[in-house]
């Protein structure tokens, strides 16, 4: 096999867990100056998969081959000497230290024992520079938004000379602007000859980015092939096992009376005069770029936090939420965005996050009914299509998609009427996915009235009624889902010369 | 919409009395049984009757750990609960000095421990971002020194009309009341923590406070609720050391708050929030009440007890992760 084919080949990797066999003599070919897409569903091994190749994880079988070579990493710092660095889905940064530090931490430059912080400042602005970041190497790394932190990360990447950067899910959290300003990092990163890794559950990432896209499933390989040559069909096929003929499976509901009315909704610095009205039986889709403030008017209605002026309707009646425990006993269910820390207490069990918010109902004497209980959320956990063992196991050990479920089943245990679900497919496989819309329509079909919160573009226009743009704390416009399409929801999106952020004058 | 594929979820729970056996608790259990062989070795005057008789003035720390677990099972931390009873006590022999009829000394008591209960209470819930041990570490430093400014730098008080201290210390039978009250609360307390909704909701809270409060916990309210309740436990504890030694000094309750929280973390209460339970705590509450009563037969100094449960201490809490290396050992 000549050497120079191939940055970077492995073959036969198997990785065994205590009782699970994480990979399955899978493999994997990286060209020198290629952004190579590696895709599967959540649980397929992508990341193991990722650990191996940066050292974290050593393999129990395989070979691992740079520029044809054979190496062997016994730790991070190997793969890092080698030129292979990883940009973890979770941005692992220190949110109290500067741009620099972060850039530079584990490899600061020093002289004589002292940090030579001029220096490192300078080469860390160079960095950015490289990168057409807008902001300086001393601001402090938890001042910035998450998109601008993605890029701290890569540059903290470049910082080490890597020759191979991974980057894994970078656009699970950013907004469509967002993620073209990281498309074009990573065409520049390509033209100056650094290969790429990409995990992404995101096909428009794909097809932009990746020239040649592998495919895991159940910790096997299933495949490697060139991004324009496969079809969206046949790439879900491959990375589900199975066809899914209808991603969006928005059922015909006829739009019932008015559930939710929300009139004038302002809170000073967040957003301002936000009106809008929902129905029974509608989805109703709130997008915009994030910080946008769509989570905010949301959490306003839903009592996280208080509005300062306007004023929220229930089937036409004048409500007043203080507290969520409040909008709970009205009806109002929000499914918060983040799953692991707002919609779920990860090391507890299934049945009791689900029964959590509902256990009042069937408590006697203020004891908790267990047997009720159990019934209750085994019923509802299944209503779902979890898939889950036991009501006991704790939701860490549930794939993202199968989280999501959960969160849905202890909303569907409430006495709702109006359902808000914030992000509800963010970093879940396209297989759970699918599963996720076909339950939010069949709420609808039910008559809920639902509004659904995303920044992903096909999910708002193939699931949502009517769509509400947002663009820095106001409401731009309500679009139909008939003259609704792409470019005039970024329209309504982008911001337009010098406005003031909701409600600051 | 039921189950499109019929998958069926299991929900038959294992055997509580399993987990309790092969639990923490198990273990604990084996500890009271090893200490009470060995305090026997140890002390011939330790039995049953010595034992009895022994054993209130120890027992009145149990009632802070019955509300401390609950503070430590939401992640928190009351290091006032020691200078609370101080200044309890101090109030109770003043008013029975002051010929105040006794039942009234014990509400008076109670109403002096509950109002510095609430003093952290409203701080902490109306500051919710202040940490718990900074401000209940304040409000220490406060109740103590009220009670200082009252007793003088170093002072002491006595009771003149013991009548109805004694009458709260007597025995029936020759079990001391306090036991029977020990033992009444601390059934109410664990099923409080582990059977009812209000429990579950202390666990929600110490394990993901956020998520607590989107699935519709009224987190604050239960903080209110058990802090002032703590300070209404330390009034208790303050009535029964009053009842012990018929007095009180700027000194009493020192370390109480730490005895507390240290019964409470041998039973396998964590002090991260989330874990552990009530049952645990109460076996090792006596676990440490055997122990002093043991040692303290044989005159064994006060500080070289404190040395063997801290000890004791240091073992239970890294047994669990030496067995688990063992057992990993042993695999390989």
């Amino acid at each position: 096999m000549p050497g120079s084919e191939y940055v970077l080949e492995l073959k036969g990797i198997t990785k065994i867990f205590p009782g699970v066999k994480a990979l399955n003599k899978v493999q994997f070919q990286l060209r020198p100056g290629e952004v190579h897409a590696l895709m599967g569903e959540n649980g397929a091994g992508k990341s193991t998969f990722i650990k191996v190749i940066t050292g974290v994880h050593k393999a129990e079988e395989g070979e691992m081959f740079l520029n044809g070579q054979k190496v062997d990493f016994k730790g991070p710092r190997d793969a890092q000497a080698a030129g292979i660095a990883a940009v973890y889905q979770h941005a692992t940064s220190y949110p109290d230290l500067t741009v620099a530090e972060n850039i530079f931490m584990g490899h600061e430059i020093i002289r004589h024992g002292i940090i030579q912080w001029k220096q490192m400042n300078a080469e860390a602005n160079k960095l950015l520079k490289r990168m057409n970041a807008e902001f300086d190497s001393t601001a402090e790394m938890g001042t910035l938004s998450v998109a601008e932190q993605q890029i701290v990360e890569i540059a903290k990447a470049l910082s080490t000379n890597a020759r191979i950067i991974i980057l894994d899910e970078p656009t699970a959290s950013l907004t469509k602007r967002e993620s073209e300003e990281l498309y074009r990092i990573v065409d520049q990163l390509r033209d100056e000859g650094v290969s790429v890794i990409f995990i992404s559950h995101r096909f428009e990432d794909m097809y932009r980015l990746a020239t040649r896209v592998t495919v895991f499933r159940d910790s096997q390989y299933i495949g490697t092939y060139n991004v324009d040559e496969i079809t969206n069909a046949d790439l879900i096929k491959a990375m589900v096992g199975r066809e899914i003929n209808d991603l969006f499976p928005k059922p015909v509901v006829e739009i019932g009376k008015e559930m939710l009315k929300v009139e004038h909704l302002s809170r000073t610095g967040f957003f301002k005069d936000i009106s809008f009205t929902l129905h029974a039986g509608e989805i109703l889709g709130f997008t915009g770029l994030v910080g946008a403030g769509r989570t905010e008017v949301i959490e306003s209605v839903c009592g996280i936090t208080k509005p300062d002026a306007g004023k929220v309707y229930l089937e036409g009646k004048e409500i007043r939420v203080n507290k969520p425990s409040d909008a709970m006993d009205l009806g109002i269910v929000l499914l918060p965005e983040d799953r692991q820390k707002e919609g779920l207490l990860m090391s507890w069990g299934l049945g009791r996050n689900v029964t959590l918010p509902i256990m009042g109902k069937y408590a006697k004497g203020g004891l908790n009914d267990e047997k009720k209980e159990r019934d209750i959320s085994k019923q509802l956990l299944e209503e779902v299509d979890t898939k889950a063992v036991d009501i006991f196991q704790p939701a860490s050990s549930l794939s993202g998609g199968n989280q999501q479920k959960v969160v849905v089943a202890k909303a569907l245990g409430q006495e709702m009427k109006v359902v808000i679900m914030d992000e509800p497919t963010k970093g879940v496989d396209v297989g759970a996915k699918a599963e996720i819309y076909s339950i939010m329509g069949d709420l609808a079909k039910q008559g809920y009235a639902i509004i659904l919160i995303s920044s992903e573009m096909p999910e708002i226009l193939g699931m949502a009624d009517r769509i509400v743009v947002m663009c820095n704390g106001r409401l731009t416009g309500i679009l139909d889902r008939n003259e609704a399409t792409q470019e005039k929801i970024l329209d309504l999106a982008m911001e337009k010369g010098p406005t003031a952020k909701g409600g600051v004058a | 919409m039921a189950g499109k594929s019929g998958r069926s979820i299991n929900n038959v729970p294992e055997s509580p009395v399993k987990k309790l056996i092969f639990g923490w608790e198990g273990i604990l259990i084996l500890v009271f049984i090893g200490v009470n062989i060995f305090c026997k070795w140890f002390s011939e005057y330790y039995n049953m009757f010595n034992l009895l008789r022994q054993m209130p003035v120890y027992l009145a720390e149990v009632f802070l750990m019955l509300v401390m677990a609950f503070i430590l099972v939401m992640g928190e931390i009351d290091i006032s609960v020691g200078a609370t009873v101080c200044l309890a006590a101090t109030m109770a022999c003043i008013a029975s000095n002051a010929g105040i009829p006794f039942p009234l000394v014990i509400l008076i008591t109670l109403a002096v421990g509950t109002c510095c209960g609430l003093i952290n209470a409203v701080i902490l819930t109306n500051f919710s971002e202040l940490p718990p041990m900074i401000v209940t570490l304040s409000t220490q430093i406060i109740f103590r020194g009220i009670a200082e400014i009252v007793l003088g730098s170093g002072g002491s008080i006595s009771v003149a009309n013991t009548a109805g201290f004694k009458a709260i210390s007597r025995k029936i039978g020759s079990v001391p009341l306090i036991l029977f009250l020990v033992i009444i609360l601390a059934v109410f307390a664990a099923i409080v923590l582990g059977r009812s909704t209000f429990g579950r909701k202390v666990y929600a809270i110490g394990t993901n406070r956020l998520a607590a409060r989107y699935s519709g916990v009224a987190v604050q309210k239960i903080r209110f609720i058990i802090y002032t309740l703590m300070g209404t436990a330390a009034g208790l504890c303050a009535l029964f050391m009053v009842a012990s030694s018929y007095g009180a000094n700027t000194t009493t309750g020192t370390g109480f708050e730490m005895d507390a929280i240290a019964m409470a973390v041998f039973g396998g209460i964590s002090s991260t929030g989330g874990k552990g339970n009530m049952i645990g705590g109460i076996i090792s509450a006596f676990i440490i009440v055997c122990l002093r009563i043991g040692l303290g037969q044989r005159n064994v100094n006060g500080q070289v007890i404190l040395l063997i449960i801290g000890v004791l201490l240091i073992a239970a809490v890294a047994l669990p992760n030496v067995l688990g290396s063992l057992k990993k050992a042993v695999k390989k």
